[in-house]
């Protein structure tokens, strides 16, 4: 009786206060939602999605994705340098790059009249890089500074070839184009980059609890996540964007035809990680030098993998996912994301070298959504154009470069003289707030400050303190798997059914604040100011 | 990798012997996907990566690109009456790259005999019967008719 005369009490005071009216000319339902496991899950990720596309404050998007994870994320760890064997389809199929053609450049450079502009510069700066070569092979070195193969992967010499190169380029070009006097150069950046791939197997374990749950999810295909962690020798980069070497009509043209490769990436010996997914491009957010214009990277370890019959495909592998690596955190610092498609394609040049050997690489970013049913659904694709590795000089002998290769130091002042331009009718930061871009432009100091600490010390990766309860082997028999102790109490997180590792990022008591510094006497600990 | 000795030479006996090495690989089904032209070996816990490269191109003459291991460790059993618990034996699994191009597929050893329709009936009727028996598990005395 006293719930019926509630609930009538609870009709009374919903009809008398609320300010809409009761009753409607149409009838208005609310929409019928699929309530399947698959379409909840669906819509939970989108309200997810749209929150990180929502936010106007940069480093608050790059937070919010480790937000559902105290422990970070289990990704797949992938480094610069390392190229497992037979993972060109692989590297394709994450990054989703058509390789247009392993034999030459883009047409770019001959429509925008590079190659003309070429060859006077080229007798202008020939003898100057020749005489940095010579200079760099008569440093005194450790034994890893060789260009031989030494089993090591380190190239002291190679990187100091390609640091003297760059320099005597930028500093007899910059007066002639100023596009190179404005330029940012980073010797060694920290090249982060965190993206989801979906269409992957899914792992026998996960099937075992699938077939137990029995949800009619069976063999579904699941998402894994990527880290890239990469240091290239060097980078340049510039506040205006590269034009694109294709434009939409012309990618529908070429034929793509992505490799698919849908296995576990660890059978290619790949190890998985659990860390805080970062997305670093040499640069915090702030920097007004956002758009590449070109990277080297070092291919010493090609040298030291000489068992493998891959010597072709190894350098497309790490020219692919570097590239793909660094354009897609560059676009996370313009406010898109693994979830939000960039709006305008992004081009850059990469260079791979051992300092004597060179190959070069044009690399297109059209797309960088690859999660869940994008992977296999997405139409767009993104491309890469390739040389073959070309020979710069034979030896040094007496203080003499032998067998100097100007066609090789030709491609690579295609790649210094192709101009960036304004990109005109196109909204470069969509998803970024106005006024309020990043944290430094936050008006309230506190939300300022906390932010600025708590980011960074997110992005720095340091282990926690307390690391996640474990299962030990000996609860796993004698507890999980054999019930050999069913009297002693239940206090071990996996007998209370909690999962350390989904703990959320900001499930933890706020930092305490002093007795003399509080402003509010009864006010413990800080405010906290996640996204 | 062999551990007999060379027996002493006695006039008569044969002087080249060739000993075989004590340890074996068996080839199984691969248990996650694999790309074609990854083998899946069970070895020896004491076999290392250049054992199972050598063990397959000396002997074998396969070509071997990269090999990868890894430790399972041996199931746990508990004894039906005692209670106590029993673990099985630890074995190395050898994930064995060809080179490209070159692929491998677990042969169907015991090709599955079509049923005759006399297994199947028998087999429905034994799951019917089944499920009459667990139907009237909790109420016993009560009629096999009694239900909905």
């Amino acid at each position: 009786m006293s719930v019926l005369r509630m609930r009538c009490h609870c009709v009374k005071f919903i009809r008398r206060f609320s300010v809409l009216p009761e009753y409607t000319e149409k009838p208005e339902y609310p929409p019928i939602l699929d309530l399947s496991r698959d379409a909840v899950k669906k819509r939970n990720d989108e309200v997810w999605h749209n929150k990180i596309k929502n936010l106007e404050i940069l480093e608050e998007k790059l937070m919010e994705v480790n937000m559902p994870r105290y422990y970070g994320w289990p990704c797949i760890g992938l480094y610069e340098g390392k190229v497992p064997y037979g993972s060109l389809q692989f590297a394709q199929y994450i990054t989703r790059t058509f390789i247009v053609t392993q034999q030459e450049l883009p047409m770019l450079y001959q429509a925008a009249g590079i190659v003309d502009l070429c060859a006077p510069i080229l007798d202008h700066v020939k003898n100057s890089i020749k005489e940095a070569i010579v200079l760099e092979h008569a440093v005194e070195r450790s034994p890893s500074g060789e260009l031989e193969d030494n089993g090591d992967d380190v190239n002291e010499l190679g990187d100091a070839i390609v640091h003297q190169i760059n320099r005597v380029i930028i500093s007899s070009l910059s007066a002639d184009f100023p596009h190179l006097q404005t330029c940012q150069v980073d010797h060694f950046p920290r090249i982060e980059s965190f993206w989801i791939v979906g269409g992957i197997d899914p792992p026998k374990r996960l099937e075992k609890i699938r077939k137990t749950s029995n949800n009619g999810d069976l063999g579904k295909p699941v998402d894994v996540k990527f880290q890239y962690l990469g240091r290239p020798i060097a980078q340049l980069r510039h506040e205006l964007p590269l034009q694109p070497a294709a434009i939409e009509s012309e990618i529908q043209k070429i034929e793509s035809n992505v490799p698919e490769f849908h296995y576990d990436p660890r059978v290619l010996g790949i190890d998985k990680l659990q860390r805080h997914v970062t997305n670093i491009p040499g640069f915090w957010p702030g920097d007004k030098s956002e758009f590449p214009l070109m990277s080297f990277h070092s291919s010493k370890y090609l040298a030291n993998r000489s068992s493998f019959d891959d010597s072709e495909a190894a350098p497309y592998v790490h020219a692919v996912l570097a590239s793909f690596a660094w354009l897609q955190a560059l676009a996370c610092y313009k406010g898109f994301s693994t979830f939000q498609d960039v709006t305008y394609p992004l081009l850059t040049q990469t260079v791979l070298t051992d300092g004597q050997y060179w190959s070069f690489y044009v690399y297109q970013l059209n797309t960088m959504l690859l999660h869940s049913s994008h992977a296999t659904e997405n139409q767009k694709c993104n491309l890469c154009w390739g040389t073959k590795k070309l020979k710069l000089f034979d030896k040094i002998e007496n203080g003499k470069v032998v067998g100097f290769n100007e066609e090789v130091l030709k491609i690579l002042l295609y790649f210094y003289l192709n101009v960036p331009h304004v990109r005109s009718g196109v909204e470069l930061k969509p998803y970024l707030g106005v006024n309020n871009r990043y944290i430094a432009d936050i008006p309230e100091k506190d939300k300022r400050v906390w932010l600025e600490k708590h980011f960074k010390h997110m992005y720095s990766n340091r282990p926690r303190k307390l690391l996640a309860d474990e299962l030990y082997h000996w609860e796993k028999i004698y507890k999980v798997d054999h019930k050999t102790r069913p009297q002693e109490p239940r206090r071990r997180p996996f007998e209370l059914g909690q999962v350390p590792l989904e703990r959320r990022y900001d499930d933890h008591t706020p930092a305490y604040v002093r007795k003399s510094e509080r402003t509010v006497k009864w006010k413990k600990f800080e405010k906290t100011y996640y996204p | 990798m062999s551990t007999r000795w060379y027996p002493i030479y006695k006039r008569g006996s044969p002087q080249l012997r060739v000993f075989l090495p004590n340890f074996w690989l068996k080839l199984i089904r691969p248990v996650h996907k694999q790309p074609p032209n990854v083998v899946q070996f069970v070895v020896s816990v004491e076999m290392t990566k250049h054992d199972v490269k050598n063990y397959l191109e000396k002997i074998y003459n396969v070509p071997v690109v990269q090999v990868f291991t890894r430790i399972v460790s041996g199931e746990t059993r508990q004894d039906p009456g005692k209670g106590y618990v029993v673990k099985d034996d630890d074995y190395k699994l050898a994930y064995v790259t060809l080179p490209q191009g070159k692929t491998f597929e677990f042969p169907e050893l015991y090709p599955k005999e079509e049923e005759s329709e006399q297994d199947k009936t028998q087999k429905e009727l034994k799951k019917h019967f089944k499920n009459f028996v667990d139907r009237n598990k909790d109420r016993p005395g009560a009629p096999g008719w009694f239900s909905f």
